[in-house]
């Protein structure tokens, strides 16, 4: 039998080899076609998932840590500038000024190009396997596995517009009254709260915040299959702990804003 | 009652295909899918047409021949059933009811709703079976296997290799059959003397015609034989065992 490559889903002479007089005789032999979808894989698709795994780990421990780092806005203004000046200097004089900052960055970055990498190769990959026939109709009851490209998406345009707007300071992401962090002083109270009080700003982050919630509570589900756990417990368990997680992250985060712009934080 | 059927026509593998509309007048609630297409083929032969081609031997669930895709929906719309079992009750008189061969790259159409699964084939040829000499017959209880293990094999070797798994994903993945068949060899002592090797070959053989697992749970709802999604985690566990340990069990 030839063997040669085809193009996925469109099974056409010029495409693929096909056994002479495919159409009886195959309905016997139950074979049309010897070659396959793609050549094996240099990274097979299993291997990416467990790197969107990793990566998703990570980002999912970042973002707890980092929502949990939020809610000290409310102890007061000097606490929390105090915390962002301390984030700065941590670990001084073992780690340079912001030493801690630009390992974290550092990290996030990596896992950032491999986990948005990954995505795209495995969705690419996805599609090329299922072919020219969709499949349609599935309404809402995966409705956060089909979205979880588009909230991926919400989440990278919401970490570019984020890191514009509250540690760069960049123009027209930024408010105009940004202020950004000295050697001896952080400003990340007044300058987050600037930032909310502009609705679309505040609006935004709810969404990237729903568009986290649901991204997460999928994402997090599928890391405990990518990892391979098959016992019913730990299955269970991964279950509960990625909603949970999931929706701590988002309620933790969305009440900044909301208290912005009810006042309650100015 | 009366059932308004699209069905799918194609020729042959290199056929565009294209969906053609018949009518059966008898149609009953406890006519399974397959009959349904029985009764059609009856009428179009007295009109002097050609028949639909489509699979099936068993017709009681155990096979894995059968496969259409009803109205989407692989096998049909009832969870867990195959399409040799699926009936009519639900359709009412007039109502429309569309078939199509199982949908994915790796299932080309031989002719209307016969796909070529040889796909599944070549990962079962690449490690889904013993290749060890097992020696004679051993002594009765001389290789224990405890029941719950025995039973949770027993269930992972159900798959009947239907393919619905593959088409049900919107991916076109096939984890749901490889990690049934990994599973299932995996828990009992000859098997698992080639676990390693098994879950290299059979991984490296689906990656080239399927898709990744984003976990849609799609597979599972269709699945006649109830492989549960437990099984799509074996695939990435025996995927990283196989890895790591680096040896042929
Ligand atoms: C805060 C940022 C992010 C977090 C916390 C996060 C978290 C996760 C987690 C935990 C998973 C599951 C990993 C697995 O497959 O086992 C995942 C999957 C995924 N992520 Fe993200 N992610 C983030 C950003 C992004 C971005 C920026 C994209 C860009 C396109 C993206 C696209 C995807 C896609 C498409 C999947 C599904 C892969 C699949 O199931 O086939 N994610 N994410
Ligand atoms: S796992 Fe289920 S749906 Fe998939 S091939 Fe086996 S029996 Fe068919
Ligand atoms: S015909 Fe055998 S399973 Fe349906």
């Amino acid at each position: 039998m030839a063997s040669a490559r085809t193009t996925a889903g469109q099974v056409s002479g010029a495409a693929g080899p096909l056994l002479p007089g495919a159409d009886d005789s195959a309905l016997e032999l139950g074979s049309v076609r010897a070659g396959r979808v793609r050549r094996p894989p240099v990274l097979p698709s299993w291997v990416l998932k467990v790197v969107m795994a990793v990566s998703g780990i990570v980002f999912a421990l970042y973002v707890l840590v980092h929502m949990i780092g939020n809610l000290k806005v409310f102890t007061g203004v000097d606490h929390f500038n105090e915390y962002a000046h301390w984030l700065r200097t941590v670990l001084q004089p073992f780690l340079p000024y912001e030493g801690l900052l630009w390992i974290v960055r550092a990290v996030l970055l990596g896992c950032l190009v491999a986990h948005v990498g990954a995505a795209a190769v495995l969705w690419s990959r996805g599609r090329k396997s299922r072919g020219a026939h969709r499949h349609k109709g599935l309404g809402l009851r995966n409705f956060t596995a089909r979205t979880m490209l588009v909230t991926g998406i919400v989440l990278l345009g919401f970490v570019v517009f984020h890191v514009l707007d509250l540690t760069t300071g960049t123009a027209g992401a930024a408010s105009a009254s940004f202020r950004p962090a000295t050697v001896d002083q952080a400003h990340a109270y007044e300058n987050l709260v600037a930032s909310f009080q502009r609705p679309v700003a505040a609006a935004f982050y709810l969404v990237a915040m729903i568009a986290l919630f649901l991204h997460l509570a999928h994402g997090l589900w599928t890391v405990v299959s990518d990892l391979g756990a098959t016992g019913r417990r730990l299955r269970a368990v991964g279950y509960a702990v990625a909603g949970a997680v999931a929706l701590a992250v988002m309620l933790g985060n969305i009440i900044i804003p909301i208290s912005v712009l009810s006042g309650l934080l100015s | 009652m009366r059932l308004v059927i699209e069905v799918w026509r194609q020729d042959t593998p290199a056929d565009s295909g294209r969906y053609e509309t018949h009518t059966v007048d008898d149609a009953t609630p406890e006519m399974s899918v397959l009959e349904l297409l029985d009764r059609l083929n009856d009428q179009l032969v007295e009109e002097g047409l050609e028949p639909v081609a489509f699979e099936s031997d068993c017709r009681e669930g155990i096979c894995g021949a059968c496969g259409v895709t009803v109205d989407g929906s692989p096998h049909g719309p009832q969870r867990n059933t195959p399409s040799c079992h699926q009936r009519l009750a639900g359709y009412a008189d007039g109502q429309r009811i569309r078939l199509e061969p199982l949908r994915s790259a790796a299932f080309p159409v031989i002719r209307d709703l016969v796909v070529d699964r040889s796909a599944l084939d070549r990962i079962i040829t690449a490690g889904g079976h013993v290749a060890i000499a097992a020696g004679t017959a051993p002594d009765a209880d001389s290789l224990l296997v405890p029941h719950e293990r025995a039973e949770r094999a027993l269930d992972m070797a159900a798959c009947i290799g239907c393919g619905a798994c593959v088409a049900a994903c919107p991916n076109g993945a096939a984890h749901l059959f490889v990690g049934s068949k990994l599973t299932h060899l995996s828990l009992l002592p000859t098997g698992r003397q080639q676990r390693g090797k098994r879950a290299r070959a059979m991984l490296f053989e689906m990656e080239q015609d399927f898709g990744p697992c984003s976990l849609y749970g799609e597979c599972s709802r269709v699945c006649p034989a109830n492989i549960p999604l437990t099984a799509i985690a074996a695939v990435n566990k025996e995927g990283l065992r196989s890895f790591f340990r680096h040896k042929d069990d």
